[in-house]
């Protein structure tokens, strides 16, 4: 090893530094530019990294925390064993009644020659880290390309819609929060077939929060009416639920609606998700042939 | 010995960033990363220090929903600032180290929050709150963990004050009235 004299040191490091500020400059130029479709190999490398670490936490955490959790919750359960006892029993005289509901149904379906299809199929994923930033709220699941995890494709939970997919390593994925202010989701208030509310929802700088833009100032909103996505923007699936509207303000026939949505999904306690690889239907010819067709999808 | 204890800490730190957020959100408020990074600073080795810099700040921005390098950019920045005061002012002492590592966590995040408006990227959280509340879970950890590092480190420190004081207590010996008594 070269032996460098405190002189040599002092002269090298602001070099050593300007190479360094800019080598940074550059990734993040980069990253800037296609932040919310590419991915960077760094990224899938520092995902792959740290599954061998954040797993292995996650299962000792919420396993240390479920053990004491129950340790808790053992003094309580006496007394629910006595009332869960007779709900069994009430219970089990419904679903008597239920199975041969059941069985009339199956008996008509197949009169009718229905057949039972899933819409997408749904992977079921654990979140095994957050951001490591306290300025942005993007996900780890333990899911990834192994999986049949796609960049782009839809997470959901029972709530509703999540985010998607920024970044897939073979374990893991990295999942875009719905409130991130670059995302955009087509949306609809109220059913897809008979409303004509359309408008992109957007994250705002709130958490907890989604902003519906660009609804004609005359259509008629109501607080408590619920937003679903129109599957139009090439990412999302439609139908999923986003959120339910909180707040409606503006709108005149030249200004559009301020629509404000909390988003349906407990985003911030959630732990449980699930991935639906969905691949949107590709495009017509002539519109991938407009000259802002990749922009557009890119944007969203 | 120590270069290799000092790389330790380091993966520890950014191990920690990675997974404790998880664990209890509190933590997000902690930058573990430059809390090493500022100490590896403060050992007067600049190239270390920003080399550490680099690999923290791009580990984070790894699994960070932010710009790929914007952390290493800060980082970087930082060590090499406080490797330049370090090399000027004798910060040894654990009160003077304080305010080096709040101040260092001030102009991280500000900076960090400015390169992401720069580049047109928007945070969903409020700058104020989590500039400030970066400021007070980073000093405390810092704090903390300064002290735990500082036993580790123990045996260079007590070297490096002895050196350093070698110098005065040789010329109060040559003091012209003791020679004279």
């Amino acid at each position: 090893m070269v032996e460098r004299s405190q002189k040599e040191v002092w002269r090298l490091t602001p070099w050593l530094v300007i190479a360094l500020l800019l080598g940074n400059f550059i990734l993040m130029a980069f990253s800037a530019k296609d932040i919310t479709s590419g991915q960077r190999i760094i990224r899938v490398w520092g995902l792959t990294v740290a599954d061998f670490v954040q797993s292995p936490v996650t299962s000792i955490t919420s396993s240390v925390s479920n053990y004491f959790g129950s340790i808790a919750t053992l003094r309580t359960a006496q007394d629910e064993n006595g009332v869960l006892k007779q709900r069994v029993q009430e219970l089990e005289v419904e679903l008597k009644g239920k199975e041969e509901l059941t069985a009339e149904n199956d008996r008509l379906k197949s009169l009718l020659n229905l057949k039972e299809t899933n819409k997408y199929k749904v992977l079921p994923a654990r979140i095994i880290g957050r951001d490591p930033s306290a300025w942005f709220d993007s996900s780890v699941i333990n899911r990834g390309s192994l999986d049949g995890v796609k960049l782009n494709m839809p997470v959901v939970t029972d709530g509703g819609l999540v985010g998607r997919v920024t970044a897939v390593s073979p374990l893991t994925a990295q999942v875009d929060l719905i409130t991130r202010d670059k995302s955009g989701v087509g949306g609809v208030i109220g059913e897809i077939g008979s409303s004509t509310a359309l408008g992109v929802v957007s994250g705002t700088s709130k958490k907890d929060l989604l902003e519906m833009r660009y609804v004609p100032g005359s259509t008629n909103v109501q607080v408590g009416q619920s937003v679903f996505t129109t599957g139009q923007d090439g990412i999302f699936p439609a139908g999923l639920k986003i959120g339910d509207i909180v707040n409606v303000g503006g709108g005149s026939a030249s200004e559009a609606l301020q629509i404000l949505v909390q988003p349906a999904a407990r985003l911030n306690s959630m732990q449980e998700v699930a991935v639906l690889l969905y691949e949107p239907p590709q495009r017509p010819d002539f519109e991938q042939r407009l000259p802002n067709a990749g922009k557009d999808t890119k944007k969203k | 010995m120590e270069q290799l204890k000092l790389t330790i800490a380091l993966i520890l730190a950014v191990v920690l960033q990675w997974t404790l957020r998880n664990v209890a959100e509190p933590f997000m408020f902690v930058d573990f990363p430059l809390i090493i990074v500022v100490y590896a600073a403060l050992q007067r080795n600049s190239i270390r220090a920003i080399l550490y810099g680099t690999f923290a700040g791009i580990s984070v921005d790894a699994l960070s929903g932010g710009l790929l390098g914007a952390n290493g950019f800060t980082k970087t920045l930082i060590a090499y600032a406080v490797s330049e005061i370090a090399r000027r002012v004798y910060m040894d002492n654990l009160l003077l180290r304080i305010p080096v590592i709040a101040g260092a966590c001030l102009v991280s995040e500000a900076v960090y929050f400015g390169i992401h408006r720069i580049f047109g990227v928007e945070s969903s959280a409020d700058p104020v709150t989590t500039i400030s509340y970066t400021l007070i879970g980073t000093t405390i950890a810092g704090t903390i963990i300064y002290i735990s590092l500082d036993r580790l480190f123990t045996e260079k420190r007590t070297a490096r004050k002895s050196e350093m004081f070698k110098t005065r207590r040789q010329s109060r010996r040559r003091n012209p009235i003791r020679l004279g008594k």
